[in-house]
């Protein structure tokens, strides 16, 4: 299983590799929020500079990442069911959970790298994050990758077809992002709204990641943040693997 | 046995209300070890589903099934532990080139990187595709990419491959190349259970054969037996007045097996050439001009023709 899944996660590689251009495209909206929104959020935001705004603004540009990018992942796995391709692969002496697990550690990875550019684009505007705290971050948008790619596998698995798949993301997307407090602080919500935004794991990312760019690890945000992406995580992993398993009887 | 199915059925059940579909009704298969066994049958026969249930893609209905001699539904991992598989559709991976795909199929099937990378190098020159390897599989042709499909399918070594239309699509030199193959399998004690609509291919290609029509099979046997049941030789006549009253005379006649009238022309089942003289003078004893005549050997076509009552070249 660990061999399969290994030689899975150097193919989708190479795949990506041979094809970078949809991992820039992934990338290329995020960084466009980064350059228009922080400057604008610099300025609405009294008595913060540039690099004070960058700090609390990055890691929702990472989150944003996994949402526009890990969680679209499926789409790809839809057409590979049409083609057939997945159903030759689930006769084949390949170990079926390993199928996704290759392709869910290349997601990972690859928004493991974006949130890397995305730091790199930050510092370069002048964010000065603590490194010991980006690097824990990195750990945390892997945990969230993680969480991203295995929903968005379980549900091109149940789903398959573009078509109500680009619906549920599109109707999810939108909520989620207002309910991380990315574009405005959540505490300029209502009470209600707030509630709701503590179940977000996607709050909690951001909130976690704000706190390690300050180079405050004592935040609980931060293993709250890790605990339930992880959780999370596993738990779609699990239903995509599980639902992978049924493509063959 | 290498294949054993008993009363083998798949009902699709349409999702919101409509008709179950039966596309299968009850088929019972028997294949043995380094045979290639073709499936033959119009479209819509249930030959791609009889396919996937025997290569644990679908489950079947009701029935059951061995294969490699575990049961299909029971301990379906071992049965695919022993099966290759090429579907109907290809099932390569679009977005990588073929190179790719056959040395991770050599990989997954348990080779070296080394020897994936060999493996991979034979079945391009096997397959021809050293011209397009190392494009993307979307940018080749409909043909080029089957014989990618075909390839994957036969980097490693299973004792028992499922190969659905393999020659579709292929033009007469891939078509021969792969015949090529699919016997070069044989003769290394390989099972292959094919399908296909081109009786031809069923003819030249395989040991026995099923003929199966609306989800039942309805003739069973090797070529020459099954053509052998139906005629030895088969007159095609054309006559100069009207077919019935010839088709009426030779009904009649003692070695005349059957007679079927097709528009204008009649085709008459004989036991054997011999009997063609005798045809001939009755014909003009019963003042009878011909117009035209032909004397064939029987074809699967007329098998297919004799047990159904319809031609496999209309069907298909
Ligand atoms: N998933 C499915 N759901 C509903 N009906 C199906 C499904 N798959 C096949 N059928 C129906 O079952 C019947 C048999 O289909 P099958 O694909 O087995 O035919 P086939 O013999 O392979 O034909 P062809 O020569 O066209 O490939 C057809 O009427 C088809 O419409
Ligand atoms: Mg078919």
């Amino acid at each position: 299983m660990l061999r399969h899944t290994l030689i899975f996660l150097e193919y989708e590689l190479r795949n990506s590799l041979r094809n970078p251009a949809w991992a820039l495209f992934g990338i290329l909206q995020p960084l466009t929020y980064l350059l228009l929104f922080a400057p604008l959020v610099a300025n609405t935001t009294a008595g913060g500079g540039m690099a004070d705004t960058l700090l609390a603004f990055t890691p929702g540009i990472m989150v944003m990442i996994a949402l526009f990018g890990s969680l679209l992942v499926g789409f790809t796995m839809i057409a590979e069911m049409r083609d057939g391709y997945l159903e030759r692969l689930a006769v084949s002496p390949a170990r079926r959970p390993a199928i996704v697990l290759g392709r869910t550690l290349r997601d990972v990875l690859v928004l493991v790298v974006q949130a890397l550019l995305v730091a790199a684009m930050a510092v370069v505007l002048g964010m000065r994050p603590s490194l010991p705290g980006l690097a824990v971050m990195l750990l945390l948008m892997a945990a969230t990758g993680l969480l991203a790619s295995g929903l968005s596998y379980g549900m091109a698995l149940a789903l398959r077809d573009e078509a109500s798949m680009s619906a549920i993301t599109q109707f999810f997307a939108l909520p989620l992002i207002l309910l991380t407090g990315i574009m405005l602080p959540i505490s300029l919500a209502p009470d209600w709204m707030r509630a709701v935004a503590t179940v977000n794991p996607l709050y909690h990312s951001v909130e976690a990641g704000r706190a390690l760019f300050a180079g405050d690890f004592g935040a609980p945000a931060i293993p709250v943040a890790f605990a339930f992406t992880l959780i999370l995580g596993l738990l779609t992993l699990a239903w995509s693997v599980s639902s992978i398993r049924k493509t063959a009887f | 046995m290498i294949i054993e199915a008993h009363g083998l059925r798949k009902t699709f059940t349409a999702r919101r209300g409509g008709e179950p579909i039966e596309a299968v009704k009850g088929v019972d298969l028997r294949v043995a070890a380094g045979q290639i066994f073709a499936v033959l049958g119009p479209n819509g026969a249930g030959k791609t589903t009889t396919i996937r249930m025997l290569a644990t893609l679908v489950p079947p209905t009701e029935g059951v099934a061995k294969v490699a001699g575990h049961d299909v539904a029971r301990d379906p991992a071992r049965v695919r532990e022993n099966i290759g598989y090429v579907g109907q559709g290809g099932g390569v991976d679009e977005n990588a080139p073929a190179r790719a795909g056959l040395v991770l199929a050599a990989r997954l099937g348990g080779m070296s990187r080394r020897h994936a990378r060999i493996r991979a190098e034979e079945l391009i020159a096997a397959f021809d595709l050293a011209d397009f390897a190392d494009r993307p599989v979307r940018t080749l042709s409909g043909g080029q990419k089957r014989r990618v499909a075909l390839a994957v399918g036969l980097v490693n070594r299973p004792p028992l491959f499922f190969l659905d239309e393999p020659t579709t699509g292929l033009d007469p030199q891939n078509r021969a190349h792969l015949w090529d193959e699919v016997r070069s399998l044989r003769a290394r004690g390989t099972t292959i259970l094919l399908t296909t609509h081109y009786l031809e291919e069923a003819d030249a290609l395989c040991d026995r054969l099923v003929i199966i029509d609306h989800g039942r099979v309805v003739a069973e046997g090797s070529p020459a037996e099954l053509k052998k049941e139906v005629a030895g030789d088969v007159v095609t006549l054309r006559l100069a007045g009207a077919a019935e009253p010839a088709r009426a005379l030779l009904s009649g006649l003692p070695y005349v097996r059957e007679v079927r009238t097709e528009g204008e022309t009649l085709r008459a089942y004989l036991g054997g050439e011999r009997d063609l003289p005798h045809l001939l003078r009755a014909l003009e004893a019963g003042g009878l001009a011909i117009d035209a005549i032909s004397l064939d050997r029987a074809t699967l076509d007329d098998v297919f023709l004799r047990h159904t009552g319809r031609s496999l070249r209309d069907a298909g």
